[in-house]
């Protein structure tokens, strides 16, 4: 097991030094510059700017210079914030997309795994219909859309919530329900497929014959098998919402990671593209080695797959 | 630090943050160092924290700022500065003429980096400083006395009052950078001298100032305090204005002005801010070496429908590269649509029906100037030539049009109330601004000789001698000025637009 996690750090220290590459290279290959705004720059300021950020360098003089620093745990100063280092910048940006997305998160995995197996237990009902009927029109709903019209009804219209901001839980409660809507409705369709087919199983099927509970047969057999399916979607799904959302951080005016990403990379603040890229891939690696860890308290195969693995 | 952050959040609980203006601003400040500053978001931020010689009042005009009066020399070289004696830092010391010396040496060192430092190479060697030519001491800025400043320049430069308005030109603290180095802006350790300091920035949160009660006017200065949120997204500035979270906004969706003025008619302002829209030419390329493809593009092009029709925010239209709304310059003569001669010019230049102009019109991503330049595209139409329109993000597209690398390209210029600012972009040693490489020696003749003249009727003669050479030559077809779009709670007194679209909070209020 020790071994399984070595390895896998191993090949994400090797994963991460491709994805910084391919930053450093993609974003400087890009048109323009960070220089480049609409007011003239005369020939000696734009020296003088380039210096001061070690641009003049050549190409791979600026990637050992970038690299050497990555290492020591330097993201290096933003270009365009002045005043900030992109490490202060993450560090004010990452717990309010980590707070939210974890938010985001939760409710999604509760109330749309509640739903599926709702849904799936009465397996062609009215209700499961309407249920997956929703899921499919929560779905077709991305926060673009539902961002907007929440703000719209709850906080305009209605005044029970904030528009935007991020001073207490309570401008939280609207970003996290766009957030997770398309969420929810993921996990309820992926938890009530999960549980139809857990349902249909022997092992299931003997467990009822055998005359066990209601409950400790959807708690103990169905549940495990349901939700692989549902643990193999939640690594990206956490991934994606705890990376912070550009969309729903800008229509609330999130101070998040989002912003700054997509800004960085408008921006072409180099350091800052490159820094939150690497907090993606980061929070990407070890989303995923966290799935497949569990997937091993939940599906006793591929817990002897890791420990074959190991010989 | 933490303590210095808790006395803050005292002093704000004790003033009541309630009393605090909350304003959206468009977009996250990049630094509040005066010196390194690049963004018009910026400069309303700065103009709290800071007090440069000369300063803007309500309206927008210049009024004694740090200096309380000013003479200059005859030949237009000298200006000698008399520095207003009760002016402190933030933390007690005295404002004196060797920190505007400091400063201004600071500002075109090269290893400032400064990338707007060129609005002061009037002052003399400050170009060839700044290029790394000249030592810094050699800097026409001397302090004849503790109080007494004097600036000499290079050429005669009649709008410098005007120029000493962009934070470029503001004192920063000696001390506080000899002190602290890079970390001098951080709120634990910034001083300024204007009529707010800086009590905290979240970064993309909020921009957070409190009063100075050592500003030497503070007891004209009515609020506690102000916080600078940005809001990039129209959209959602507009949202949390509407639920009451910010006081004013400083930008909202175009398409919502009607809507706004028929149901909150007393919170919109709007107003033309300096500035041109314009398309240049790439005049080094065929067929745009060909006066009459420019002219013809140019008579095809109905700006009043434009504005009128297209943006509908009541935009002044431009027929000159001087914006209208510039001060004391004579505006550009109208000049009207001719599509019957477009036509003509067309077919004289071996373009015909059969044979129609093929062009490639650049633009920068924007909802406004996507309308814009599919008006323009179909009015090229009408007169038989066909549009294709390309647009790119706004770094990408001026990266393009200095390389030279467009046919026709939208373009815009902001800034102050001096035509010179706007008319430099056609001279032929500018640099890649002059993106379509016009050339003209009468229009260089000019634009020199104007700017070696120290009286100023004699400069805005030959200024507009130079703006009516180049229009004839159609480098360029200007449109229209940009429109300041904001909404005031009425509850704020104090807000009067002004087409530099700076207000300083020391002169807000609530009712």
């Amino acid at each position: 097991m020790a071994r399984f996690i070595f390895r896998r750090l191993a090949f994400a220290i090797v994963t991460l030094w491709l994805v910084v590459s391919a930053a450093f290279f993609l974003i400087r290959a890009a048109p323009g510059g960070p220089f480049d705004g609409e007011r003239r720059l005369p020939p000696a300021i734009e020296k003088n700017l380039l210096a001061s950020y070690h641009l003049d360098e050549p190409l791979p003089v600026q990637y050992w210079r970038y690299l050497r620093m990555v290492g020591g745990g330097d993201l290096g100063p933003s270009f365009k914030q002045k005043d900030f280092t992109v490490n202060e910048l993450i560090s004010a940006g990452l717990p309010i997309s980590l707070g939210l997305g974890i938010s985001a998160f939760l409710l999604a995995l509760l109330l749309g795994t509640s739903l599926g197996t709702f849904a799936a237990l009465g397996h062609d009902t009215f209700r499961d219909r309407f249920l997956s009927g929703l899921a499919t029109l929560g779905l077709a709903f991305p926060p673009l859309i539902v961002a907007p019209i929440l703000v719209l009804v709850f906080a305009v219209g209605l005044a029970w919530l904030p528009a935007g901001g991020h001073s207490s839980p309570k401008h939280y409660v609207l970003p996290t329900i766009a957030l997770s809507l398309p969420y929810i409705a993921a996990f309820a369709r992926l938890s009530r497929i999960g549980c139809l087919e857990a349902l249909g199983l022997p092992h299931v099927t003997t467990a009822r014959a055998k005359g066990l509970s209601h409950p400790r047969l959807i708690f103990q057999h169905v549940f495990p098998s349901a939700f692989v399916p549902v643990l193999s979607f939640s690594g990206p799904a956490a991934a994606a919402l705890l990376a912070g959302s550009m969309v729903v951080e800008e229509v609330f005016s999130l101070p998040g990671l989002g912003r700054y990403f997509v800004q960085g990379a408008i921006n072409r603040d180099y350091t800052l593209v490159m820094g939150t890229v690497l907090v993606y891939a980061v929070l990407i690696l070890v989303l995923n080695l966290l799935v497949d860890l569990l997937y091993g308290r939940l599906d006793p195969r591929v817990r002897s797959e890791m420990v074959a693995s190991n010989d | 630090m933490r303590l210095f952050l808790l006395i803050s959040a005292i002093c704000c609980c004790v003033n009541g943050l309630a009393d605090f203006i909350r304003i959206g601003n468009t977009g996250e400040p990049a630094t509040l160092d005066p010196h390194r500053y690049n963004l018009r978001l910026e400069e309303t931020i700065l103009n709290d924290l800071y007090l440069g010689l000369t300063t803007m009042n309500q309206a927008g005009q210049i009024v004694p700022g740090a200096a309380v009066s000013w003479e200059v020399s005859h030949d237009g070289l000298i200006w000698t500065f008399e520095l207003r004696r009760d002016a402190r830092w933030s933390d007690g010391k005295p404002v004196t003429a060797a920190d505007f010396v400091f400063s201004y040496q600071r500002l075109l060192n090269p290893e400032t980096a400064s990338s707007l430092a060129f609005f002061m190479y009037p002052i003399k060697n400050a170009e060839a400083i700044n290029s790394g030519n000249a030592p810094v001491s050699t800097l026409g800025v001397a302090a004849l006395a503790t109080h007494r400043l004097e600036i000499e320049l290079e050429k005669p430069f009649p709008f410098f009052a005007e120029r000493l308005l962009y934070p470029t030109a503001y004192p920063v603290p000696r001390h506080a950078i000899t002190t602290h180095g890079e970390n001098w802006v951080k709120p634990e350790n910034i001083v300024t001298n204007g009529a707010f300091i800086l009590a905290d920035w979240r970064p993309q949160g909020f921009v957070e100032l409190v009063k100075n009660q050592r500003f030497y006017d503070a007891s004209n200065v009515a609020l506690p305090g102000v916080r600078y949120i940005p809001v990039q997204n129209t959209t959602t500035a507009l949202n949390r204005y509407r639920a009451g979270e910010l006081d004013v906004i400083l930008d909202f969706p175009a398409g919502e002005l009607r809507w706004l003025r028929q149901r909150m008619p007393d919170h919109v302002r709007v107003s033309p801010l300096l500035s041109v829209m314009y398309l240049v030419f790439n005049v080094s390329e065929p067929p745009f070496d060909d006066i009459r493809i420019r002219k013809a593009l140019a008579l095809a092009i109905d700006r009043r429908i434009l504005t009128e029709k297209v943006l509908e925010s009541g935009e002044p239209v431009s027929y000159g590269l001087v914006p209208s709304i510039v001060a004391n310059y004579p505006t550009a003569t109208t000049q009207l649509p001719d599509r019957e001669l477009a036509r003509k010019l067309l077919t004289a230049a071996g373009f015909t029906q059969n044979k129609p102009l093929k062009l490639t019109l650049r633009y920068f991503t924007g909802d406004e100037n996507k309308r814009i330049q599919i008006a323009i595209a179909s009015m090229w139409r009408s007169v038989g030539v066909q549009t294709s329109l390309h647009h790119a993000e706004l770094n990408a597209h001026f990266a393009d049009l200095r390389q030279g690398d467009f046919q026709v390209a939208q373009a815009g210029w902001f800034g102050e109330n001096n035509p010179e600012h706007y008319l430099e972009l056609l001279m032929s040693d500018i640099g890649d601004v002059n993106y379509g490489r016009y050339i003209s020696p009468k229009y260089d003749r000019l634009m020199r000789q104007a700017k070696r003249t120290a009286d100023l009727e004699t400069r805005i003669t030959l200024l507009k001698g130079a703006e009516i050479e180049g229009l004839r030559d159609f480098g360029v077809i200007p449109l229209y000025s940009v429109m300041i779009r904001s909404l005031v709670d009425p509850q704020i007194l104090g807000w009067q637009t002004n087409p530099r679209n700076v207000h300083g909070a020391r002169y807000l209020r609530r009712k």
